[in-house]
This record gives C-alpha cells, sequence and structure tokens, in this order.
C-alpha cells in the first residue's frame, strides 16, 4: 500500500514538473516577439469611456508606428482623474474638464482636448416612423419632470407631421459619475435657466425625476427596454446600438443631427482656446448653421513631469495629428486647428 | 523509497514521545493566528473606514443622517433617501422571504416524500449559487417586463387605495429590487430552517400525533415553537444578506434620488450609492461623504448581525438550541 502511495506521489511529482516545464517553453516563446521589439516603452493610461473606441484603434498602430506599448483602461472619466492624480497611470482621460479642486489635487497636471464628440438623445417610441424633432429647454423640461407626456404641447409643436402617443416619458440619466453627464448638463444649464438655478452642470447631478442607469450600456438598457424612455449616450455608442436619436434645433433654428457634419460645425466656431484648455461648445453661435448643440471636446491628463516624458509628447502628438484620421469612423471629428496649436503648445510643458 | 519510510517513521515516534507535541503547538498557533486576523481586519476597516469618512463628520455631524438631498453640484449630502430605500428593501424582502423559505423547509422535512424533497433542497440553495450580477439582469430582462406589464398594473387595480401601491408602473424601482433581493435570501433563510425542523426530536412530533393533533397541529404545536428562534436568528442573517447586496440592486432599484411614496418609482440603496458613485467622485467632501455612507452601511449590518447573536445566545440559554 505504502509503496503504491509513493509512486503514485513520484509519479504526480513528474507529472507536474513535466507540465511545468511546457508552460515554460511555452510562456518563453510567446514572450520572445514582445522582447523583440527592442525596448518597446510601455505607457498606460486609464479614463475616460467615451474616448475608449478611438483610443483601442490607435493601440496597434502606435505600437509599429511609435514603438509605444499602449494600454488604456475604460474605467470612466472620474476613475482616470483620480488614477493620474495617484499617478497609477502615465495619462489620464476625461471629458470633463478638471475642477479646480481636482486641478490642485493632480499637482502639476495639464489637460489637452484630443478628441471631439457628440452627446446623442436616443428615445423608444417602437409606433414612430419619423424622427422627433426636440430643443434644449425641452429637453431640460422633461428631465426637469414638468413635460411628463410624449403628447405633451411643447413636445406636438415641434413635430407638426407627427401623432405622437399619450405614453409617459421616462427620463433616464447615468447613475455613476460620468463625462457624458456634464455634457449633457452643461448643455441644459446653457439653454434652460431653470435647469441651471435648480440643478447645474457637473458629473453626476441631483436629478429631479427618471431612472438611473449604470454605464452608457446602463442608460442604453433602460431606454431599450422601456416604451416612451428617453436618454442620453454618445453618439458612437447610439449608432452602434441602432437607437432612434432626436434631432436638435440649434441657435441657428436648425433642427440638426449628431453626425460628423453637426459635430464639426459646432466645433469650428471655436476662436479662442482658454489657458487652461477648457472648452464648451454646448449651443454654439449661429453662425454655422448646421452645429449640433450637444458636442462636447474630450481630454487627456497628464502630468507635467514624467520619467516618461518624451514618450507621452511623441504619443499624444501623434494622437493629436496622424491619430485624427481613426475618428470619423466612429463619429469623432478631427479637432479644429486652432485647438491643434494650443493643445501643441500644452503638449511642450510635459518634461522629464 | 527505502530511505523515506524509517524516517517518517522516526519522526512520528519521537513526536509521540513528546509531553508537548509541537504539531500540536503549529496547530494551536495556526489557529489562533487566523482566528486573531480576522478580528484584526474587521478593526482595522472600521478604523479606516471611520478615518476617512471623518471630515465629513466634522462637516455634518449626525444631521448628515437625516439629510434628504444627495446634490454634488451644489455640494449638498445626506443619506436619508439611501437608509430608507435599504430599510424598505431588505425589510420587504424578508417580509416575502421568511414565509415563502419556511414554508420550503416545512415542506422539505415534512411532507415531501423522500425522493422529491432531496433534488429540491439541492435546487433552491442552488438559488444561492447564482452570481448576484447574473441576477440583477435577470431583473432588468425578464423581471422587469413581467412587472410592468402584469403584475404592477394588478397591483394598482387591486391596492391602489393604499399609497404604497399606488403610482404607475415602472421596470425597474423598488418593488423590482425586493423581489430580486427576496430570491437572494430564500436560499439562506431556507436551508437554515430546514436544518432546524430535522433536529425536532421525533419523539416530540410523534407524541404530539400521538396525542391525536393533525399535521399541521403538529407543526404549529411543536416543530415551530421548538426551532422559533432558530428561524428568527435564519432571518437577520437573511436581512444581512439584502442590507449589503450592492451590484444587483443596483442594476434594478432604478438609482433614484429622492425618496418615492410608490413602491414601483425607483429609489436607492447604501450599498448601490456607494458602487455607483465612489469612481470619481467630483470634490473630496463628496468622497468623504460617500464613506460616511459607509460607515453606516457597516453600522446596519452590525445592529443585524448582532440582533442575530443575541437570539440566538438566548435561545441556547432556554436549551432550545
Amino acid at each position: 500500500m505504502f509503496t503504491r502511495h509513493v509512486n503514485r506521489w513520484k509519479l504526480g511529482a513528474l507529472g507536474i514538473l513535466a507540465i511545468s516545464a511546457v508552460v515554460a517553453g511555452v510562456l518563453a516563446s510567446a514572450a520572445s516577439p514582445a522582447s523583440h521589439r527592442t525596448a518597446a516603452t510601455k505607457i498606460t493610461g486609464a479614463g475616460s469611456s467615451f474616448v475608449f473606441p478611438l483610443v483601442s484603434t490607435w493601440i496597434p498602430v502606435v505600437g509599429s508606428a511609435l514603438g509605444i506599448d499602449l494600454t488604456y483602461a475604460s474605467v470612466g472619466s472620474g476613475a482616470g482623474i483620480a488614477q493620474i492624480t495617484a499617478r497609477t497611470v502615465d495619462f489620464g482621460a476625461s471629458d470633463a474638464p478638471l475642477t479646480a479642486d481636482q486641478f490642485s489635487a493632480c499637482k502639476g497636471c495639464v489637460q489637452i482636448p484630443w478628441a471631439l464628440a457628440a452627446t446623442s438623445i436616443p428615445y423608444n417610441l417602437p409606433g414612430l416612423k419619423k424622427q422627433v424633432k426636440l430643443t434644449g429647454p425641452v429637453i431640460a423640461n422633461i428631465y426637469l419632470g414638468t413635460i411628463t407626456q410624449w403628447n405633451d404641447p411643447q413636445i406636438q409643436k415641434l413635430n407638426p407631421g407627427l401623432t405622437l402617443p399619450s405614453t409617459k416619458i421616462t427620463p433616464v440619466y447615468r447613475s455613476d459619475n460620468s463625462g457624458t453627464s456634464y455634457n449633457f448638463t452643461d448643455y441644459l444649464s446653457t439653454v434652460s435657466p431653470a435647469w441651471k438655478s435648480k440643478i447645474g452642470v457637473g458629473v453626476n447631478a441631483n436629478w429631479p425625476t427618471g431612472v438611473g442607469g449604470k454605464g452608457s450600456s446602463g442608460v442604453a438598457g433602460v431606454v431599450s427596454h422601456t416604451e416612451g424612455a428617453i436618454g442620453y449616450v454618445d453618439v458612437a455608442y447610439a449608432l452602434s446600438n441602432k437607437f432612434q436619436v432626436a434631432s436638435v434645433k440649434n441657435k441657428a433654428g436648425v433642427f440638426a443631427q449628431p453626425g460628423l457634419r453637426g459635430i464639426a460645425a459646432a466645433a469650428a466656431t471655436i476662436k479662442k482656446v482658454p489657458a487652461n484648455n477648457e472648452l464648451h461648445i454646448v449651443d454654439p453661435p449661429a453662425s454655422q448653421k448646421l452645429a449640433y448643440p450637444i458636442c462636447t471636446f474630450t481630454y487627456v491628463i497628464l502630468p507635467t513631469s514624467s520619467s516618461k516624458a518624451a514618450d507621452l509628447r511623441k504619443l499624444v502628438f501623434w494622437a493629436l495629428t496622424k491619430g485624427q484620421a481613426y475618428g470619423p469612423k466612429l463619429l469623432f471629428v478631427p479637432i479644429p486647428k486652432v485647438v491643434l496649436a494650443s493643445s501643441e503648445k500644452t503638449l511642450k510643458q510635459v518634461q522629464s | 523509497m527505502s530511505t523515506l519510510d524509517p524516517a517518517s517513521g522516526a519522526r512520528g515516534g519521537l513526536s509521540r514521545g513528546l509531553r508537548v507535541r509541537p504539531g500540536d503547538l503549529i496547530f494551536r498557533l495556526l489557529t489562533l493566528a487566523a482566528a486573531v486576523s480576522v478580528v484584526a481586519l474587521v478593526v482595522m476597516i472600521a478604523y479606516e473606514v471611520l478615518k476617512q469618512a471623518w471630515p465629513a463628520i466634522q462637516e455634518y455631524g449626525l444631521a448628515f443622517i437625516w439629510g434628504d438631498v444627495w446634490d454634488p453640484i451644489k455640494g449638498v449630502f445626506g443619506a436619508w433617501t439611501f437608509i430608507v430605500g435599504t430599510i424598505v428593501s431588505a425589510s420587504f424582502a424578508i417580509l416575502v422571504a421568511a414565509p415563502l423559505s419556511i414554508a420550503i423547509a416545512l415542506f422539505l422535512t415534512e411532507i415531501a416524500p423522500k425522493w422529491l424533497s432531496g433534488p429540491i433542497a439541492t435546487l433552491v440553495e442552488l438559488l444561492a449559487a447564482i452570481p448576484s450580477v447574473v441576477l440583477g439582469l435577470w431583473g432588468i430582462l425578464v423581471l422587469g417586463p413581467v412587472l410592468e406589464s402584469t403584475i404592477e398594473p394588478w397591483l394598482i387595480k387591486w391596492f391602489g387605495w393604499i399609497p404604497l401601491f399606488s403610482g404607475s408602473p415602472s421596470q425597474v424601482g423598488m418593488l423590482n429590487a425586493i423581489l430580486i433581493l427576496t430570491i437572494m435570501i430564500i436560499p439562506i433563510v431556507s436551508a437554515i430552517t430546514r436544518e432546524l425542523f430535522l433536529r425536532v426530536p421525533k419523539e416530540l412530533k410523534e407524541g404530539a400525533l400521538g396525542l391525536g393533533t393533525t399535521r399541521w397541529e403538529a407543526i404549529r404545536g411543536v416543530v415551530i415553537p421548538y426551532c422559533g428562534p432558530g428561524i428568527v436568528a435564519a432571518i437577520i442573517l437573511g436581512t444581512g444578506r439584502a442590507v449589503g447586496e450592492a451590484i444587483a440592486v443596483s442594476q434594478v432599484i432604478g438609482n433614484g434620488t429622492s425618496i418615492s411614496r410608490s413602491i414601483y418609482a425607483p429609489a436607492n440603496t447604501l450599498a448601490a450609492k456607494i458602487a455607483n458613485s465612489y469612481q470619481g467622485a467630483s470634490t473630496k467632501l463628496e468622497g468623504e461623504s460617500l464613506l460616511y455612507l459607509a460607515l453606516i452601511l457597516l453600522v446596519l449590518a452590525l445592529i443585524t448581525n448582532m440582533a442575530a447573536q443575541v437570539v440566538i445566545r438566548r435561545a441556547e440559554k432556554r436549551g432550545v438550541l
């Protein structure tokens, strides 16, 4: 009996040895091509989920073109700011500009606008064939809870050819802290004095009515399952989920679409960039007829002092120039020249 | 082989000859270390939460507890909405789950034939193995639509005169969260009560039946009183589970920002609010206030668990357990 046990033991040990040898061999062979890429610099970033689709198309390209091994964690803007503040990553990314509190906590950080997109207004009204038209004040009243039904005169007036149902409106908001909420509340505060005084602008708010969903997927989930729901998600997300989205009236009086032309037109209204690079293009001036009114820049947050400064500058410069070409497929619009100039200038502050 | 055998034999003989066996000593120290480290961990967690929440505690004091606004833009924070949501969701869940669980346990131990009770018991306990995030998804995709189209309109029709059951149907909201929590609690409470029922001495039951009681009278008069305190403890343990659940609740409760009188409307709980907002709190004070919420949750959980301990201890004194 005993000897048999020992034999089994030995066999087991041999087996384990053999398996670990094979595993080690496989690992070594898998690791070797990586080490061939002669000292690719590892750069890690975290934050905005809004910009994630764009960054993930950049990753293979910067790997071969710049020799930068880029990893990006799509953990949300707030978490991205927290992580660059703690310096656990090389850069952060946020759709909301840093607050004064966040700037001082980050101790020597700069924000650089590096992508541009829109927040769309999806809705769930299965019977309707034609697109619903909305205005900023009407959206604000829906989210304030003063408009509660789709056939409310305020909405009906904007959609003369459409028979709107009496379905109850369920406004859906982001329950987590998000840059998309910042963009949305920024817009509502600009167009609705009631919203500005009662609620304000932020990555989250004291929503007076409605249902909260976690993440873009949470909002999308509630909107797609609830008849009469209305929400707000980044436009790429709405398109990939085949949502119906509303057209929104701009200052020129046009009901604008959240497409490439609408976003580019909104960005074209920027004439000057402030020193801290904080840009607001919600409800842009009437000079651009097609401008979609709920657009936002999204920012990369860099430490001004970093051991990887040279590679960070190389990476972000690439993203600001060549990287922009990868945007339109994902409904990101190349950033305008005046913003690019300011971004490049700020980038020079990143030193080792 | 030949070298191994005598060596191990000698070692065994040596330790057997000593008064204090080293193995025993090591075992004792190991178990002691395990026990102490758990206590230390709890104390350290409580200390850390208290320390991190301290600025918010100084800012608001106890008024934080009944403050019913959470406005990150204006920088006003209060816990009342989430405390009420936690208490309401947990107590309603236990109100539904307790009788169901006891009925399941009674069926399995007293009524069902052996060939049926085994598989059913396993299936009920399998409920506990479903990850809460999967249960939450089921709540969104399956339970929500059924609630909105069938159950809630029915409730409104027949019980709408009670303010709690009035309002308009909604896929996500308090009722959905209550039902998801109920499903989570049932396996816990029913497994414990089943064990309790199995431990009721046969003589007692047979004695009651011998006196001419019906089966129901024997259950009501002998089985349930015998297990009473244990059942209460099981229910409190289930409540603890309901109070602390974050993920599934945040998926189905609708993450409301205020207290609603209607049970169909969105609400929020302490655990769900923390899970939703901790990443990327916009100001320092919001982060600290979230930890204040965590502290309140910790105290609530502690109270429920201590209540369970007290009930069990009292029962032990009376010799019931």
